[in-house]
């Protein structure tokens, strides 16, 4: 459903359950070691999948010999790409020119990264299955690596594609407002180049599938980690060369995502395809390498050239960024991580207008998938880098530069340059309240003493968005003409009340990933009939039974259950209240919901509960008006309530992106100049995400979003050699995962600021803490090392480089 | 990531582990914590096409002072000789090494032993057992020798060992009680990390890891500090003519900056905790 | 290999190839699917179970090696009723996705049974051997510190 205009501005009522840090329905069974894992399941007669990666970061496949690996006993198949490429179509693309970036689940004539996938073993066991593909020969000509992404839009660079005839995927420059003239108008104009480095999800559990191919019924059930998206899924059926309803996708909860789960098809379709070929079910579980390696789903990888426009009083009014982002050999989502930079490109700033210039570069390194934040934390951090930059120049204090330029709580709906809406906010009580809980004073007279004894502790402070819930715009705005102008992102929920008035709620797709779906359902559904949360069973479906969903991903799952849950309950209370008038003998007039039944207005005393209701509905069938069905169950499919069209010119992208919380992170570090560490003394965190379900679920969040912020600006990277492109970061030995020691105290801090728009005005949050972390870091290294004049513009900022930064800036 | 096959051998004695070595051949590695061992078998970097399990070797689970020597055999966890109270008298530095080898389930399998042999450029008891002027006891075929550790690294993860041998003790002149400062301090990326470099440093001698291929005394830095010079200038002595490897965690430049630090705080730490 | 070893009390024989890594003993072979895997090389902690009552890393070491020893996994804590780190780690959200759950309540159990009153610095340093991808550690700690108490109430009592 497209919509013209915001959604009716909702009264929100009193809530008991909603607000309530209840227990989590989900954690019993993964305490007790029962957690329904993909790996945890067998099925009768499975084999096991490995994979032969690619050593090279670029280089032609002349030729593979498969057949000692085929002699092993134990070995049931051994399939190449160039076979691969006869059974099964191109991935699932939605980048910008799929014919041509073909992206297979196997490499067919060359490779394009170090660790893609070759050759695909089937066995009794995976480790026969590894035994084989140790037997595999591949010969490759090697080919010029291109590593550098600025070098790779270069003419003459060499192809990761032949059949694109460049390296650059997208190029296009979109302005918003009038850019030129307010630069012309401006007194001052900072610009810096930054560079932020591609890290990313790295769960503790890889990605995982078990396919069954019933030769019998030619149905495709494929139990996977990975669902999501399933309006989609006939693209995964059509790699697998199967009718779209001939797939059945199930769910099991992952260990982690972080967006690296987000529609990542390819596991599935190598074990869907080695099931067709064996006739076996079939169980392929990436294991670390294959994750770190060719998992599809490593962070942002950006090159930024940038200017901040300001006034004298250090009022900002426009910004003109340059960004080049290295998407690596494929594009598989385009660059859809840039409409998550756009939907808050001007922070929560007044800034008004904004030329936003993206090139896509296609090297030889996995692509580029999701990651929590998926392409605006890179933004925030550009960002907040520059406004710190221009509140130096000033010589204005950050926290005051950033006040003068806050959108005003009374000046929402407020409607950002790109066209994107946010729907409230209060950044002022934010950053207060993140003031009051870090105290400052102590921490600069910390400073002061620190300094005096030739050591350096630096304050960071930052005030960021956190949209949440995308549109299907996004996907799509970036072209003039795009063949699929795509507007549906729903998510379904069914309500089921069994005769003695039990409540079970059935999710589609909405993967659990750590995030908490079943006991935001439960207290969802808990305010709405007045039951215990954990009375009420909360189920998952797979897609053939399924209705349209989509999952986690863009901090929407909790709006659009809540939309679902909403809906599906009016729809049972609706039913009820006309069961209720017949038990009752009153008109649908006199009739109220309350206190989890039916009552006669005024009269509380003549009621029926939910579960006199259900058993008339499921066993009394001749007690009930013909047109009352027996049984009492609800679906609602809940389309994204406020998603409007851009506009022809893509001057104006629309909304796409409405419900936008807010955060204040202030780190305190310790920077050694010696050896470039950096040690946390303190993190306080403030966000608003409007009303929190399960204020502690959402803590969580932000501490281990957080946390992971602290991975990607001083741990963690996908090193590819400058040269040759090889994979340096393999293994977790160099791929840096924070400790519970990197990890700092933490003090947090909420705000609840409503959406107007939503379910009890509740705005996604997940996602959070590593969208502000990096920039709060940065600052914090910035204001550590100020007298050495360092400025962190390269992330992550790792101990050799905060020491070539002081090193060049003339410290010892 | 899983091994390739391999013929296991569980050897019950020592003089049983060193003929099982013997008959096994170059292909052939010693399990003992396998902390090290067995993730290098689990990436197939090192598909050993025998394995000698010396953990059901009781013999050599111990640690004793013997003659002025505080010896350590090559079954004794990592764990047992933080523990050890012995071990903190007679060579406190190995004490203090432990707490900064990798994390406490590592030492519970992990041998002091194993981490010798091994001989991870950037691990701590390398070179604290150099410092330490320490010796590897060895045993084949035709019986045992010891080798000084100033001689036993030879390369990145190479040592003196030869085909058939088995490392069966780590030895360090114990102690004499008259409080040498000493002190080990290390720079790693993250806690309990391989050291991106540190320094070990024990009376008057200073050991540096990760800093080179093998774990290296500084001996001219050794003698200035003997001559009474100013921590900064042994510091700069110890590291200013070391090149070390690059890797994703710095470069050279950058490595010996690290090490000077290490050096000059280990001596602060060294100096202070002398009696 | 024929091997004999005690597992949460239970003793099995079993036919083994010596390559057949712990975890996977445990999980293939004895349906023990509590105990995960997420690096395959000892970094993360992951696969911690315990080996004669302490942790070890399960993922790097051979099942041949449990031969004769005793081992204890996570589907051990609960007897009838969750332990008391179990309803800590519920209680106070010490997880989120879970994977690492089995591994971070093991070597919880240990540090808590080393030293049953520890600091919050203390905590922090134990746990530092078992990573976890979703919770940012802040309330991992806090359980393992509600359980410390829950455990020497217990104890008094």
């Amino acid at each position: 459903m497209t919509t013209t205009e915001h959604p009716p501005t909702r009264v929100h009522k009193e809530r008991t359950w909603v607000g309530q840090s209840i227990r989590r329905l989900e954690d019993p069974k993964f305490l007790l070691g029962k957690g329904g894992y993909i790996d945890d399941m067998r099925v009768r007669g499975m084999l096991h999948a490995a994979l032969v990666r690619s050593p090279h970061a670029h280089a032609r496949i002349t030729s593979i010999d498969t057949s000692a690996a085929k002699a092993l006993p134990g070995v049931f198949a051994v399939v190449t790409g160039a076979e691969a490429a006869e059974i099964t179509n191109p991935m699932p693309d939605f980048g910008p020119a799929a014919d041509k970036h073909v992206w297979r689940c196997l490499a067919v004539d060359k490779v394009r990264y170090v660790g893609e996938g070759v050759v695909a073993v089937l066995a009794e066991s995976r480790y026969v299955a590894e035994d084989a593909a140790d037997l595999v020969r591949v010969e490759y000509d090697l080919l010029e690596a291109v590593v550098d992404p600025e070098k790779a839009a270069r003419d003459g660079a060499p192809l990761v594609h032949d059949a694109l005839g460049s390296n650059v995927a997208y190029e296009r420059t979109f302005q918003f407002g009038d850019v030129d003239g307010d630069f012309a108008a401006a007194d001052v104009v900072v610009k810096d180049r930054l560079r932020w480095r591609r890290s990313g999800g790295q769960p503790l559990e890889t990605v995982g599938a078990i396919a069954s191919f019933d030769r019998g019924t030619g149905m495709m059930t494929i139990n996977t980690n990975t669902l999501s998206f399933t309006s989609y899924l006939f693209m995964l059926a059509g790699t697998l060369q199967i009718p779209d309803n001939k797939l059945d996708v199930i769910p099991h909860p992952a260990g982690g995502s972080f967006g690296s789960k987000l529609f990542a098809t390819k596991v599935s379709a190598i074990a869907g395809m080695l099931s067709k070929v064996s006739g076996r079910p079939v169980k392929y579980v990436e294991d670390r390498i294959d994750n770190l390696a060719n998992c599809d789903h490593h962070g942002s990888d950006r090159v930024y050239d940038v200017e901040l426009a300001l006034t004298r009083a250090g009022i900002m009014t426009s910004l003109r960024i340059k960004t080049v982002d290295d998407y690596g050999a494929y594009i598989q989502f385009g660059v859809g991580h840039h409409g998550n930079a756009l939907a808050q490109v001007t922070g929560p700033y007044r800034i008004k207008s904004v030329e936003y210039g993206v090139t896509a570069v296609l090297t030889n390194k996995c692509q580029q998938g999701a990651y929590r934040g998926f392409g605006s934390e890179v933004n925030n951090w550009m960002l907040e880098r520059m406004v710190d930059m221009a509140a130096k120049e000033l010589d204005l204090d950050p926290v005051e530069i950033r006040r003068r330029n806050f959108i005003g709580k009374d000046e929402f709906p407020y409607f950002i340059p790109t066209g994107n809406v946010y729907d409230s906010g209060d950044y002022e009580a934010v950053l207060d309240k993140a003031l009051e809980l870090a105290d400052l004073d102590h921490w600069r007279a910390e400073q002061a003493k620190a300094r005096a004894e030739g050591r350096y502790i630096g304050i960071g402070l930052v005030t960021c968005q956190e949209r949440s819930v995308f549109s299907a715009t996004e996907f799509w705005f970036w072209f003039d003409e795009p063949a699929a102008p795509v507007t549906s992102m729903p998510e379904s929920v069914t309500l089921r009340v069994g005769a003695l008035g039990d409540i079970t709620a059935t999710l589609y797709s909405c993967a659990f990933w750590g995030n908490s779906p079943e006991t935001m359902v439960a207290q969802l559904v808990a305010e709405e009939f007045g039951c215990e949360p954990h009375a009420v069973s909360v189920v998952y479906a797979g897609t053939r039974n399924g209705l349209p969903a989509t999952g986690p991903g863009g901090s929407r799952t909790t709006v659009m259950l809540a939309g679902a849950v909403e809906g599906a309950a009016e729809r049972i209370k609706d039913k009820a209240i006309k069961v209720a008038e017949h038990l009752l003998e009153a008109s649908p007039d006199d009739l109220e919901w309350a206190d989890g039944g039916v009552q006669v207005k005024g009269s509380p005393e003549q009621r029926k509960s939910l579960g006199d209701i259900a058993i008339q509905t499921h066993l009394f069938k001749h007690s009930l008006p013909e047109e009352i069905e027996s049984g009492l169950e609800a679906s609602k499919v809940y389309d994204h309530p406020y998603t409007t069209m851009p506009s022809a010119d893509r001057k104006n992208l629309g909304v796409f992106y409405p419900f936008v919380g807010h955060a204040c992170h202030i780190p305190i570090v310790e920077v050694d100049a010696q050896t470039g560490e950096v040690r946390f003394l303190k993190y306080i965190a403030v966000h608003d995400c409007g009303t929190l379900v399960n204020p502690r679920s959402l803590a969580g969040h932000i501490t281990g979003g957080t946390v992971q912020g602290i991975g990607t600006a001083l741990h963690e990277e996908y090193v590819y050699g400058a040269e040759d492109g090889n994979l340096l970061t393999q293994s977790y030995m160099d791929y840096l995962i924070p400790t519970a020691m990197e990890a700092p105290e933490f003090v947090i801090g909420h705000c609840e600021t409503p959406s107007p728009w939503t379910p009890h005005g509740i705005k996604g949050g997940g996602e959070g803490g590593r969208m502000m972390a990096p920039a709060a870091i940065a600052a914090a290294i910035d204001d550590a090392l100020a007298p050495l004049g360092v400025r962190a513009t390269e992330l992550p900022a790792t101990p050799a480089r905060i020491v070539g930064w002081i090193e060049a800036a003339g410290g010892a | 990531m899983k091994p390739a096959p391999f013929t296991y051998h569980r050897a019950s004695s020592a003089s049983e582990a060193v003929a099982m070595l013997a008959s096994a051949g170059e292909e052939a590695s010693v399990l003992a914590g396998g902390q090290s061992l067995v993730p290098l078998m689990n990436f197939r970097v090192a598909q050993p096409a025998h394995l000698v399990d010396i953990n059901y070797v009781d013999e050599l689970d111990y640690i004793r002072l013997d003659d002025g020597w505080l010896a350590i055999g090559a079954r004794t966890r990592q764990a047992a000789v933080e523990r050890s109270e012995e071990v903190a008298r007679a060579a406190p530095l190995i004490t203090e090494a432990l707490g900064q080898v990798a994390h406490p389930p590592v030492r519970h399998r992990g041998t002091v032993v194993g981490s010798v042999v091994h001989a991870d450029p950037a691990a701590e008891l390398p070179a604290v057992v150099l410092a330490l002027d320490g010796e590897i006891v060895l045993r084949g075929p035709d019986g045992e020798r010891r080798v000084a550790a100033g001689e036993f690294f030879t390369g990145a993860l190479m040592t003196a060992r030869r085909p058939g041998e088995l490392v069966t003790e780590v030895r360090v002149p114990a102690a004499g009680g008259d409080g040498d400062g000493h002190a080990i301090v290390e720079f790693s990326r993250r806690h309990a990390d391989f050291a991106v470099a540190g320094a070990a440093v024990s009376g008057g001698a200073i050991a540096l890891f990760g800093v080179a291929d093998t774990p290296v005394r500084a001996s001219d830095a050794e003698r200035l500090l003997a001559e009474g010079g100013a921590s900064a200038d042994v510091a700069a002595a110890a590291t200013d003519g070391l090149q070390p490897n690059e890797d994703v965690h710095g470069g050279a430049a950058y490595r010996r900056r690290v090490a000077r630090a290490c050096v000059e705080r280990a001596l602060a730490r060294a100096r202070g905790g002398a009696s | 290999m024929r091997i004999a070893t005690t597992v949460n009390g239970v003793r099995y024989e079993r036919d083994v190839e010596p390559r057949t890594l712990l975890v996977d003993f445990l999980r293939e072979d004895l349906d023990l699917v509590g105990t995960h895997i997420g690096c395959e090389h000892g970094v993360c902690g992951t696969c911690t179970v315990l080996m004669n009552g302490e942790t070890i890393r399960s993922c790097i070491t051979f099942a041949v090696q449990a031969d004769g020893q005793e081992i204890t996994t996570v589907e051990s804590l609960a007897n009838g009723a969750m332990h008391p780190l179990q309803e800590a780690f519920w209680e106070k959200q010490g997880l989120q996705c879970g994977y690492c759950t089995p591994g971070m309540l093991l070597r919880a159990s240990e540090i808590l049974a080393e030293n049953p009153d520890p600091t919050r610095e203390e905590v922090k340093a134990g746990l530092a051997s078992n990573l976890c991808r979703c919770t940012g550690y802040a309330f991992i700690v806090d359980a393992v510190l509600d359980a410390a108490e829950r455990m020497r109430t217990e104890a008094r009592a």
